[in-house]
């Protein structure tokens, strides 16, 4: 508890990443860098969580920082007015609607909890419903669950983040097909006949292919093929990499940076 | 300071053989070496040693939320998820607590992060909830910790960008890269779980 501040305090040049990583007295934390924030919608997928997934392709930065769309209070648009995430806000990309029932669970994933005045949804402009913060600290994890069955069909939903110490808000708009899939609350038990979008990167969206395949099945792996990302290798299979050939020892999908290297010997060792 | 370590690189390593002991395969030591073999140098500055620090913590977190996810998921491909995040991250924390180590420096940051929880920038995930994994419903444990280390992971991404920016080491920085890299084709990966 004392040794970091300790090691710290020895340099002078310690304002940055002390701001930034929280370790600070006070509340100036809560202007933290754009880089650094703080949270979204990630079920049902908002259009950040669409760019961040790659169900949506090429959206720019915000597909690495889904967390970050913070603007003044009061803004009504998917970007919060903010140019760096217009993409956002762009009606042309063909977001893919999520097939809901009229009773809807919302989950906001945070990476900072900043205190909280309340979470506001809005559906064309009329508030649906707000929930009070208590001005405390969230949990990292928040869910609400929010009654939209005066607005059946296709709609898009802007919730909205309002901090407690700040100016400032969090925007995520989430596209939604209301009443169009069961009335079941949870996203764990989403209707099976939505699938929002294709996994290929540069596919273009597509709005509620009925009976499409999971979005997470990786293709499986040729036996002693060049290594690639987005290829699910099971314990025993054989990829070549940079000339070397390699063996899984550990199922994974595989991502960048996991090819094979000293730095993943827990996935794939020389052979 | 940092003339104090110049002799770390003959130091033997204490931590280099436990970095892979919990994945046998029959070239096992080959890896441990291996992966003790991953030097940083003698170079580093304050922000260096402050995302080890903080991401050896963070990554213990995670460590724990992915074991609890590999015995609970019922879903195969969240579990193999938890299980190759297991096995990297588990490489990973050797690396950092042996680079500390030879840094002369404490291998965590306690609970510092904690510390600081009223004023708005602790890390997404506290002890709690990571508690409360393991006892909330089966029907409800796949959504909940695909949420939970969603935030988590980008966390992680949050202390790279810091060290991309502030760190002075070039193994770290290099790290801070694949940290990024890694924790966001995981974050895809889980949106399109918890999505799908």
């Amino acid at each position: 508890m004392v040794r970091l501040p300790t090691v710290l305090g020895m340099r002078r040049k310690i304002a940055y990443p002390l701001v930034a990583l929280g370790m600070t007295i006070g509340s100036s934390l809560a202007v933290a860098s754009p880089a650094l924030a703080h949270g979204y919608v990630s079920t049902p997928p908002s259009r950040q969580a669409l760019c961040a997934s790659g169900a949506v392709a090429d959206c720019g930065q915000i597909q690495f920082e889904p967390q970050s769309v913070e603007a003044p209070k009061g803004r009504q648009s998917c970007d919060g007015g903010v140019s760096t995430w217009s993409v956002l806000s762009d009606e042309s990309r063909n977001w893919p609607a999520k097939s809901v029932g009229t009773s809807v669970n919302f989950t906001w994933v945070m990476t900072a909890r900043h205190r909280t005045a309340d979470w506001t949804y809005y559906v064309g402009g009329t508030k649906v419903a707000s929930i009070s913060g208590g001005n405390a600290q969230p949990d990292a994890v928040v869910s609400h669950t929010i009654d939209l069955s005066k607005f059946p069909g296709k709609h898009t939903v802007l919730a909205v983040w309002n901090i407690g110490d700040t100016a400032n808000a969090f925007y995520s708009c989430v596209d939604l097909n209301i009443g169009g899939g069961s009335a079941s609350s949870s996203p764990t038990t989403a209707p099976t006949t939505s699938a929002p979008a294709t996994t290929a990167p540069t596919a273009a969206p597509t709005t509620s292919a009925p009976g499409a395949a999971p979005t997470t099945t990786a293709p499986p792996a040729a036996a002693g093929s060049a290594w690639a990302a987005g290829v699910s290798y099971k314990t025993g299979d054989v990829v070549t990499y940079q000339g070397v050939r390699y063996q899984c020892r550990q199922s994974h999908s595989s991502i960048n940076s996991w090819e094979p290297s000293i730095y993943t010997l827990a996935l794939w060792l020389p052979l | 300071m940092k003339r104090r370590v110049v002799l770390s690189l003959l130091v033997p390593l204490a931590l280099g053989a436990c970095g892979t002991a919990a994945t046998p395969a029959p070239t096992a030591t080959v890896s441990a070496n291996a992966v003790a073999e991953i030097q940083a140098g003698s170079q580093f500055n304050d922000t260096d040693v402050m995302f080890l620090q903080m991401l050896a913590y963070h990554q213990k977190q995670g460590l724990e939320m992915t074991a609890t996810a590999a015995s609970r998921s019922k879903n195969p491909q969240l579990k193999t998820l938890a299980e190759a995040v297991q096995a990297t991250e588990k490489d990973e924390l050797s690396m950092m607590q042996a680079w500390l180590t030879q840094w002369g420096k404490p291998t965590t940051a306690d609970t510092a992060a904690s510390l600081h929880a009223d004023h708005g920038g602790l890390p997404a995930t506290g002890p709690a909830e990571i508690k409360a994994l393991k006892t909330v419903s089966a029907a409800t444990f796949d959504t909940a910790f695909l949420n939970l280390f969603l935030a988590h992971q980008h966390n992680a991404i949050e202390m790279a960008h810091l060290e991309t920016a502030d760190g002075s080491n070039p193994e770290a920085k290099a790290f801070a890269d694949r940290v990024r890299e890694s924790r966001q084709g995981e974050v895809q990966q889980m949106l399109k779980l918890m999505n799908s």
